[in-house]
């Protein structure tokens, strides 16, 4: 492992620890716009973050020792996929880092423990966030598997690293079947991060809930590391659409200018995503629970015909 | 203006004639008849009742009203505007009628609670009021009641755990929610039996803040009284203040100026706009469409600050006094509110289409929560939900009252009876408050508004179409201060619909079909 590797991955991890809140405050903050509000300051997350590590946790007497672990475990599965993920800066990949079958699974470890978190406290809502968190993770799988089937296609590699190292050296959209791909990704991270029309982040109903009803009895600093670990995702999954889809400014040479600048793109790349994902999210309402495989059934859609595309072409 | 009853009584003379000789039906000030019947006279006329397609609306208990008995049992049944009530003696074990009218099952355990009557053959004889700390034998709507510290039953009360309905099966299971809840929503107990996602079975539970609100008007004076009455329901002030209010003077036999009665149906229209528009957000805001949620927001904000400036409430209370009102509102404040809902009906129009014609919204709406007709009847369903599931019903039109005889609404009935049907018939009552404020705000007649005159004893059961439904008061003077006040807002017998409506449909969706029934806690613990 080099130097320059080692760079990066301090580099990224800080990166989207630092800007995951603020894409997170942006969608809300573009939310209240449309609804003619206000709305928070784009830092309310990094205020909300800090009051609840500062805070007591509490335990429900019934919880066991998975409650106690679940949130640091949860967090750096996630921060560990997004090693995967450059946001601006993309060395050249060392001991074969970047397998997509590895980055899949690290959030199904995340999600896995994040519905074991629900079963935990033994309440209601936790245990049906929790089924419906795993029911929707068994319909959306294979979709994200045909997604990134579709990707290793365009790329002809099986290695999500080599695919920003591919992307980076081009400015645009390698093939324009990548612009299909880009309603995919976008469909997987709007369910992946629980966002309209698949759950409301900010409902108080406790029977409608999905990712909120899992982390319902948390509290103090294991509430702020799930949350946290939610923006991360966010983040990783945007960084993801946008370094494969529209790469310029990508930078692969290591320099504390260069990447400072590539970084400030990102930040606004990811600003412009943030704001599409809060008026998309304005335009309609939640979908019946058991409406969503339809929404699915769009990404699967788009993913097949890249690959059709791409073995006929 | 005193409502149309000679049909009424002709109807009414027809029906109880086979039973009692015609000449012991009397009618009550409010032009509601009243008919003593001993128990074998009671039993028949039920049954007849039933087959001719009556509701029985309320029922309740008073003391001292008429002189064979101590306690009587007053049973009010309804038929199109037609009001017949049933005085039966309830010092002995009265018959239930909880199987031939169902909504008589939550009446009797009401009364059971609060006045220790025994109903015989009941289904159901859990306590409905009071919980289980409450001691044996606590009934504190009698008279001989005196008021003191409760002493609790000893225990954590877990011996006494209320008995829900069981569904047992593969694969059932039950889902507590509530009495609190992740946000901030009245106290209200969900059990639901689900088999994964479906709801099987619902049973509801209530009153957790009961407020003794019949206790607290007894013993005062009338004009003192119209502020309980207003508390029964922040959001139904004005209906229940001005149901109160019309049976005072219908005992006292004043006649209420007309300008005050123009008045008044301003208040009651405007009540009614800032209801559905609160419901309208609310179901917005449940199936995650903040966008249009926030149009009727803000729409309702300004309704409440046109109440302000109309009254000095936002829930325009204060106004409504016995005899009429309590201060006028001036020509200029009224042309101003004209100029305010000319504008608010295009902005409402804006808002509607917006939310018509998002796709996401209405695929949610369709088909949810569906409320069948056939349980309008047995369990007294009334208000927008009756009509969004097909009924004609509207106080105002079937039992006109102030100026609705000349001025009465258009019923718009729908019959799907789905939460899109309730979203629906609410914004075309919105259209017709509208309508009907700007149509009668030019011929609000000059003169007074208030008629004074001392109180007389007596009482009167009056009605009302609340935002909700139909609302009942009944009122007893006696020695110049409120003996007895029994209100039942539509809310208490709506309740009962919501574990019929939510039957197939997905647990997720609760909080919709429960937004879209608009239930009210208050309204229906008193």
């Amino acid at each position: 492992m080099n130097g320059e590797f080692v760079a990066y991955c301090v580099i990224n991890a800080l990166a989207v620890l630092a800007i995951a809140p603020l894409y997170m405050s942006l969608i809300k903050k573009v939310k209240a716009w449309t609804q003619g509000r206000q709305g928070p300051s784009p830092f309310q997350t990094y205020a909300n973050l800090a009051k609840l590590f500062r805070k007591e946790v509490i335990y429900s007497p019934n919880s066991s020792r998975v409650t106690r672990v679940a949130p640091s475990i949860t967090l750096a599965a996630i921060l560990v996929a997004a090693l995967f993920v450059p946001l601006a800066y993309v060395p050249a990949p060392v001991g074969g880092i970047g397998n997509i079958i590895l980055f899949l699974y690290l959030f199904a470890l995340a999600r896995f423990f994040m519905a074991l978190t629900g079963l935990d406290a033994g309440s209601p809502f936790g245990g049906m966030g929790s089924s419906r968190e795993m029911s929707l993770a068994a319909v959306i799988e294979p979709v994200t598997i045909i997604v990134f089937a579709a990707l290793a296609f365009v790329f002809a590699s099986l290695n999500i690293f080599d695919m920003f190292v591919i992307s980076a050296a081009s400015a645009f959209p390698v093939t324009p079947t990548l612009i299909l791909l880009a309603i995919s990704l976008f469909i997987i991270l709007i369910v992946e991060t629980a966002r309209i029309p698949i759950d409301n982040p900010e409902t108080h109903l406790e029977l409608t809930m999905i990712h909120e009803g899992m982390i319902l009895e948390l509290s103090g600093k294991n509430l702020a590391l799930m949350e946290l670990a939610a923006a991360v995702k966010f983040t990783v999954l945007s960084a993801l659409l946008i370094n494969l889809v529209l790469p310029f400014g990508l930078v692969t040479t290591f320099s504390v200018a260069g990447v400072l600048a590539a970084l400030l793109l990102f930040l606004i790349k990811g600003a412009v995503l943030s704001g599409i994902v809060g008026i998309f999210e304005s335009s309609m309402a939640k979908m019946r629970f058991f409406r969503l495989p339809s929404l699915f059934v769009m990404a699967f859609f788009f993913s097949t015909l890249t690959i059709i595309i791409e073995v006929f072409a | 203006m005193a409502p149309i009853t000679s049909d009424h009584e002709h109807q009414l003379r027809g029906i109880t004639g086979a039973v009692v000789p015609p000449d012991r039906l009397v009618c009550g000030p409010a032009g509601e008849f009243y008919l003593v019947v001993s128990r074998e006279e009671f039993e028949k006329l039920a049954g007849i009742l039933a087959v001719r397609e009556y509701a029985l609306i309320s029922m309740f208990c008073a003391e001292d009203l008429v002189p064979t008995h101590t306690t009587s049992l007053l049973y009010v049944f309804e038929k199109r505007g037609g009001v017949l009530v049933l005085v039966t003696d309830a010092d002995t074990p009265v018959p239930s009628l909880a199987l031939r009218f169902p909504s008589a099952s939550w009446f009797e355990r009401e009364c059971r609670d609060g006045f220790g009557n025994v109903f015989t053959g009941a289904p159901d004889t859990r306590r409905l009021l009071f919980h289980e700390a409450y001691p044996d034998g606590f009934h504190p709507l009698k008279k001989s009641f005196r008021n003191a510290p409760i002493v609790p039953k000893p225990g954590d009360g877990s011996g006494d755990e209320y008995p829900f309905r069981t569904v047992l099966g593969e694969g059932v299971y039950q889902v507590p929610v509530g009495p609190v809840h992740a946000g901030i929503i009245e106290p209200g107990h969900f059990r639901f039996s689900v088999i994964g996602e479906t709801i099987f079975n619902l049973e509801i539970r209530m009153f957790y803040k009961h407020r003794g609100i019949e206790k607290l008007a007894e013993g005062k004076d009338p004009k003192d009284c119209v502020r309980v009455a207003e508390a029964v329901s922040g959001d139904e002030s004005v209906a229940n203040a001005a149901v109160f209010c019309m049976g005072v003077e219908r005992i006292t036999g004043i006649a209420v100026p007309d300008r005050a009665w123009y008045i008044r149906t301003i208040l009651m229209e405007m009540e009614r706009i800032c209801s559905h528009l609160g419901d309208q957000a609310g179901m917005l805001t449940d199936v995650a469409f903040p966008l249009g949620a926030s149009q009727f927001s803000v729409l309702r904000e300004e309704v409440f600050r046109q109440n302000a400036s109309l009254s000095g409430s936002r829930f325009l209370r204060g106004m409504i006094v016995p005899g009429g009102l309590a201060r006028d509102i001036s020509p200029e404040t009224l042309a101003s509110l004209e100029t305010f809902l000319t504008e608010f009906r295009k902005r409402y129009r804006i808002g509607l289409r917006i939310v018509l014609s998002t796709a996401s919204v209405v695929d949610r709406f369709t088909g949810t929560g569906v409320l069948k007709q056939s349980l309008l009847l047995p369990l007294n369903i009334t208000g927008p939900v009756a009509r969004a599931s097909g009924s004609r019903a509207d106080v105002r039109t079937d039992r006109p009252y102030g100026v609705y005889a000349g001025h009465a609404p258009s019923v718009h009935p729908l019959s799907d009876g789905d939460v899109l049907s309730r979203f629906t018939v609410r914004a075309a009552e919105i259209m017709d408050s509208i309508d009907l404020i700007l149509r009668i705000i030019h011929t609000v007649p000059a003169g007074e508004v208030r008629t004074e005159k001392p109180v007389r004893d007596g009482y009167a059961l009056t009605l009302v179409e609340a935002p909700r439904g139909q609302n009942l008061a009944f009122v007893r003077i006696r020695n110049g201060v409120v003996d007895r006040y029994k209100v039942r807002t539509a809310s208490f017998c709506n309740w009962q619909a919501i574990e019929h409506a939510v039957l197939g449909n997905i647990i997720a969706d609760f909080p919709l079909i429960n937004k879209s029934l608009n239930l009210s806690y208050a309204g229906t613990d008193l």
